[in-house]
């Protein structure tokens, strides 16, 4: 049994029960803590993105309850006393470095060949490596899989053009407005993918960003490198009356935007059309916003949805990396297999010398 | 039936290709592109130029004199202005919206009422009269094309609030640029419409006895100069813009093209 993985993702279940799972950096080191301290697993790591909530452990014992044990685990940490049936899945044995690897290069995201989330993966495999939660087998099974990324990234077209959740989002924009060179973008919460979003549109000609953070210096920060201004948190809906896209990512557990504040505020523009992508998971944004005239609201499942449009126009290439996936899968149960041999080869030959 | 008649009835076989070509397009998304529509509409226009050429010369002047001829000149104004406007990438599908309103009214022009035949002395307009007539008559070919503009807003508005995937893919403008299309229509036919009514106040003679004001076409002309004006007056002035815009654009439209005809029956001057 190499590595188990328990979770969810957007294949298994909607925004409104992942963002319940979802975990905070604080949570993952809480969480990671927990599993050492009650034995749960001798190795462990939590990948917590907008598109999938996963555990990847070792048991310290071949364990047929460690499933369900990771499993309860979850629901537990997070006070979830429903059963998620369905929603929650495992893999076990060679399944799970399918999927890992899967994972890894984008082939399981919802935007197909995204790389956004090989970087999520080697940010939660850092972190658990700080907290000294990986051992020797999620080591080699991670390094494993950061190679396995990078050889389809170059040997397979699955990666190429322009398919990301920030893509989807200029697009959206250029079916909105006719130039967003005259468009003015605010970024609520200075995440990584509203970032993007937010370069991306100015790479498009959006004419100026404004960034607002509950952290006014990452506010700065963000707002020096797109070349933007930074507003203070409390005061962005100062400056609605210019704003045509919002960008929203906070970490915020309840709406920053309804739709009784939005109707409001939307009377200072003039009604002029406003494109808001929601992207925080919990979400940030009242999805009755989009019940709005001249408003559209998207939020992660929705661009990730139209992304997956692409799929079909990358099925192709999907074989070429399944193939690629099996072989270095393969290679590593191979070292995982020698490695689990190693100790009783020296064992075999400490007995025979002596 | 004659000759010209025949080429129209050609057109508008070919306007109904493109309404069922239209019924598929509408189920497979406008997302390649694609210039099917468009040559339809191509063919339809020449056989079109041809009914309404034949028509003018046989008669010597611009062919508005009835019912007929004012309808076929109003579709021919907004299949040509279809045809203009699709030349850009982004609204060639243009004719997917502009068959079936070709199709349907150009069936109901077809109705043999509608063309009685001239009698040995006709009595045609002419002169300052048939300026009149064939600037109103391009204003609401004008107005047609804002109608079109409009539903194509209404079809990207409602992909881009389900949240379709068509919505990115397709080759429709932004609904900015849609917006845009529909204001630019509504003046340019608004425009054209005040100079053809001012034309028919200032130099035409009204029969001995008769008054504008008892006359229902002219009160029923006012009336749709009256509805564009403030629709352009409520978008430009009063902020009235997105869905609400494109939606009256077409039911302003769908008002002049089912009152049109009633309204010629019932006028002393326009019907004698």
């Amino acid at each position: 049994m190499p590595v188990t993985i328990t979770g969810l993702s957007h294949h298994s279940s909607p925004v409104e029960l992942r963002e319940r799972f979802a975990f905070t950096e604080a949570q993952i080191i809480e969480a990671l803590n927990q599993i050492r301290e009650k034995g749960i697993a001798k190795e462990a790591m939590i990948l917590s993105t907008c598109n999938r909530v996963e555990i990847y452990a070792i048991p310290k014992e071949p364990n047929k309850a460690f499933t369900q044990e990771l499993s309860q685990f979850l629901c537990d940490f997070h006070d979830i006393n429903e059963n998620p049936g369905d929603a929650l899945y495992s893999f076990n044995d060679s399944n799970s470095i399918d999927h890992l690897f899967r994972v890894s290069c984008g082939i399981d995201s919802m935007v197909l060949g995204e790389t956004e989330i090989l970087g999520q993966l080697k940010q939660s495999y850092k972190l658990a490596l700080e907290q000294k939660a990986t051992g020797p087998i999620l080591n080699k099974i991670f390094q494993k899989a950061f190679n396995v990324a990078k050889l389809i990234r170059t040997k397979t077209q699955i990666q190429r053009g322009s398919i990301s959740v920030s893509s989807v989002a200029v697009e959206l924009a250029e079916s909105i407005f006719d130039s967003l060179e005259s468009q003015q973008v605010l970024v609520i919460g200075a995440g990584d993918t509203s970032e993007k979003a937010a370069r991306a549109l100015k790479s498009r000609g959006a004419s100026s960003i404004l960034v607002s953070n509950r952290s006014h210096e990452k506010a700065m920060s963000l707002a020096e490198e797109l070349h933007g201004r930074a507003i203070n948190f409390d005061t962005w809906e100062q400056e609605f009356k210019t704003i045509d896209i919002i960008i929203s990512s906070t970490s915020a557990q309840h709406y920053v935007l309804k739709r009784d504040k939005l109707q409001t505020m939307l009377k200072q523009r003039g009604n002029s059309p406003l494109l808001i992508i929601d992207i925080a998971v919990p979400r940030d944004i009242d999805p009755d916003c989009n019940q709005v005239e001249n408003v559209y609201v998207y939020n992660i499942d929705d661009l990730q949805t139209i992304a997956s449009q692409y799929l079909n126009q990358r099925k192709a290439d999907i074989s070429n990396c399944e193939k690629l996936i099996i072989k270095k899968r393969d290679e590593i149960l191979k070292d995982l297999k020698s490695y689990h041999q190693k100790p009783a080869l020296i064992l075999n030959k400490q007995q025979t010398t002596s | 039936m004659l000759p010209e008649r025949l080429w129209f009835l050609s057109a508008v076989v070919i306007y109904g290709l493109g309404l069922l070509y239209s019924i598929f397009i509408w189920r497979r998304g406008f997302q390649y592109n694609n210039w099917t529509s468009y040559v339809l509409l191509s063919i339809a226009f020449i056989l079109h130029t041809i009914a309404l050429t034949n028509r003018g010369f046989s008669l010597k002047q611009c062919p508005v004199n009835n019912l007929y001829e004012a309808t076929t000149f109003i579709l021919w104004t907004i299949s040509l202005s279809s045809l203009i406007c699709g030349l850009w990438t982004r609204l060639r599908y243009i004719g997917v919206f502009t068959a079936p309103l070709l199709f349907c009214v150009g069936v109901f022009a077809m109705m043999p009422g509608l063309d009685p035949e001239y009698g040995d002395e006709p009595n045609f307009i002419n002169g300052w009269a048939s300026l009149h007539a064939s600037l109103i008559m391009l204003g609401y070919g004008a107005f047609g094309l804002s109608a079109i503009t409009g539903s194509m807003f209404l079809t990207q508005d409602r992909n881009l609030k389900l949240h379709r995937a068509s919505a990115i893919f397709s080759m429709l403008p932004s609904i900015q640029r849609l917006e845009k299309l529909i204001t630019s229509s509504l003046i340019f036919g608004l425009v054209l419409l005040t100079v053809g009514l001012g034309i028919g106040a200032i130099f035409l003679d009204l029969p001995e006895g008769m008054s504008f004001w008892n006359d229902s076409k002219v009160v029923w002309s006012l009336l749709v100069w009256g509805f564009y004006l403030s629709l352009l007056i409520a978008h430009l002035k009063l902020d009235q813009r997105g869905r609400r815009y494109a939606w009256l654009s077409i039911i302003v439209f769908g008002f002049v093209i089912f009152t049109f005809w009633g309204t010629n029956l019932l006028s002393t001057i326009h019907n004698p």
